[in-house]
């Protein structure tokens, strides 16, 4: 049972993607796509015919495997619901989460610039730079939750008898919630509705992408997206997981509940906020790691 | 015992920190309404503080101070900042002399020496243990803010940032002095607020511009 919390994380992802551009359109007055959207487009794409660039090498056709694989392995070491095992057979280290994360980008960047066009090569090079301006505060922030409990494995940081109620705890997850922004390709970052040349950076990689292979980076890039999520959930606000004395029923609910109010939150930010310019990027993320670091320095000060 | 809630859930804790995040984020807020509104949230803030304390420590005389500075420093200040930096018409701040992810890592690299320094020697026993280190914190941060700043308004407001860290210090390490003390320094404030805003009205008045740089090319 344990060992297949991540079925949740693959099954819902597309959901999560629904609710978010569900209020997104409810709160700027339009009736917006049905909730299941997403599943439909997934399902159409596994169904359509492929367009392959006649420049493309294997990595292009090898790129959709390896993230959705690294995507998927990640979730798998993720305590959604229960931190009973801490992970498939135990590992779930937040720093292999990462950089398993980080090898399904690598390779997302390798598929926009394999195709041979000028926007794949544009696109992955800014995901690059975003990359980089993110890492250290969203490692940060990792760093405050694992020092305060004393493991870097997430079994034991969302586990029982862990402190997550601090002023440092607020910090971090407000430094997360941003780097998370710009992992996903939201708003201030990226415009994830958008093709327009000058601002795309995630739809700029995937543009000559068609077929299954857009479907499976298309899901690919929910699931990460619910993986951080959940990954926010765990580190920052573990009240209610179950194995800290919660049955699993309770644990599901808590975790739904969770995951709601994490994208009301990104739809809230997405709607009231304007994209921000491409080199006007480092005072954000600057000031996230600004957030991340003074989270630890709390953390050190007032010592919980 | 009933009160307990305070320490456990670190609620003045939450309070500093809270007032170090505003003060941190003015060197990334461009817009001088941010700048203002910072300025508010910190003073609320401060009140909040002190009202925590009143009811922690069962103390009637903190319960009028937190509401006369909430009354002069929440209200009153910002309202007449506002109304100055609306009749002269300035709306952004020019580009800061450095550019603010810079100023942003050197105010955490302030704040960790500031913490560093005073994590030993100094002891504050009781619900406030952390306040002294945040309140110098803040206090070096808005020096730096008025020193980094060209616009005349947002010195100000550096300076005002400045003065509630003083009080904050000066409240960790006393609970709060008599009223009378308490309403002579807020009535002081009130004054110098009034005071700088004719005097930015006398300068933007005089020199057309309000970036204080610009005073430096002028030749007697």
């Amino acid at each position: 049972m344990n060992n297949f919390q991540f079925v949740l994380i693959a099954l819902l992802s597309p959901l999560a993607q629904g609710i978010i551009k569900k209020i997104k359109a409810l709160m700027q007055g339009r009736v917006g796509a049905p909730l299941l959207q997403p599943y439909y487009d997934l399902a159409r794409l596994f169904r359509k015919d492929m367009v392959i660039p006649r420049t493309a090498s294997w990595i292009f056709h090898a790129a959709p495997y390896v993230v959705f694989a690294s995507v998927l392995t990640a979730s798998m070491l993720v305590p959604v619901v229960s931190t009973g095992g801490a992970g498939l057979f135990g590992i779930g280290d937040i720093i292999a989460i990462i950089y398993t994360l980080a090898l399904g980008r690598f390779f997302l960047a390798l598929g926009g610039l394999d195709a041979g066009t000028a926007f794949g090569g544009e696109g992955s090079s800014r995901e690059m730079t975003v990359a980089i301006l993110v890492e250290p505060s969203m490692m940060l922030a990792i760093f405050t939750a694992a020092v305060a409990s004393g493991s870097t494995n997430i079994g034991k940081v969302a586990g029982p008898g862990s402190v997550f109620f601090s002023p440092a705890h607020v910090l971090a997850l407000a430094a997360f919630f941003v780097a998370i922004i710009a992992e996903t390709g939201r708003i201030p970052v990226d415009n994830p509705d958008t093709h327009l040349e000058l601002t795309m950076i995630h739809e700029g990689m995937l543009l000559e992408y068609s077929g299954k292979y857009l479907a499976m980076m298309e899901w690919a890039h929910y699931m990460k997206q619910m993986l951080l999520f959940t990954l926010a959930a765990d580190l920052f606000f573990p009240y209610g997981i179950s194995g800290a004395g919660f049955g699993i029923a309770a644990a599901v609910g808590f975790w739904a509940g969770k995951m709601l109010i994490l994208c009301f939150g990104m739809a809230f930010v997405e709607s009231t906020r304007a994209k921000m310019r491409f080199f006007q990027l480092p005072s954000l993320l600057g000031a996230a790691f600004v957030l991340s670091a003074l989270s630890m320095i709390t953390f050190i000060m007032t010592g919980k | 015992m009933p009160k307990a809630w305070v320490v456990v859930y670190s609620i003045t804790d939450f309070i500093t920190i809270g007032m170090l995040l505003t003060v941190v984020a003015m060197n990334s807020l461009k817009r001088m309404e941010s700048c203002l509104r910072a300025y508010t949230i910190n003073s609320i803030l401060l009140a909040a503080l002190m009202a925590v304390s009143a009811f922690y420590l069962d103390a009637a005389h903190l319960y009028i101070a937190a509401a006369v500075t909430l009354a002069s420093k929440g209200v009153v200040i910002p309202l007449l900042l506002r109304k100055v930096v609306r009749d002269l018409k300035i709306t952004h701040e020019v580009e800061p002399n450095i550019n603010t992810p810079l100023s942003l890592v050197i105010t955490s690299v302030l704040v960790v020496i500031v913490y560093s320094s005073l994590s030993k020697g100094i002891f504050i026993e009781g619900f406030t243990e952390n306040t002294l280190k945040v309140s110098i914190s803040i206090i070096l941060i808005s020096l730096f803010t008025m020193i980094t700043r060209k616009k005349a308004v947002t010195q100000v407001i550096g300076l005002l940032l400045m003065e509630n860290g003083l009080f904050l210090a000066g409240f960790s390490l006393t609970y709060g002095m008599s009223t009378i003390i308490e309403l002579g320094v807020v009535f002081d404030v009130l004054m110098g607020a009034i005071i700088l805003g004719v005097f930015l009205s006398q300068i933007k008045k005089t020199f057309i511009d309000l970036d204080l740089d610009k005073l430096t090319t002028l030749k007697g």
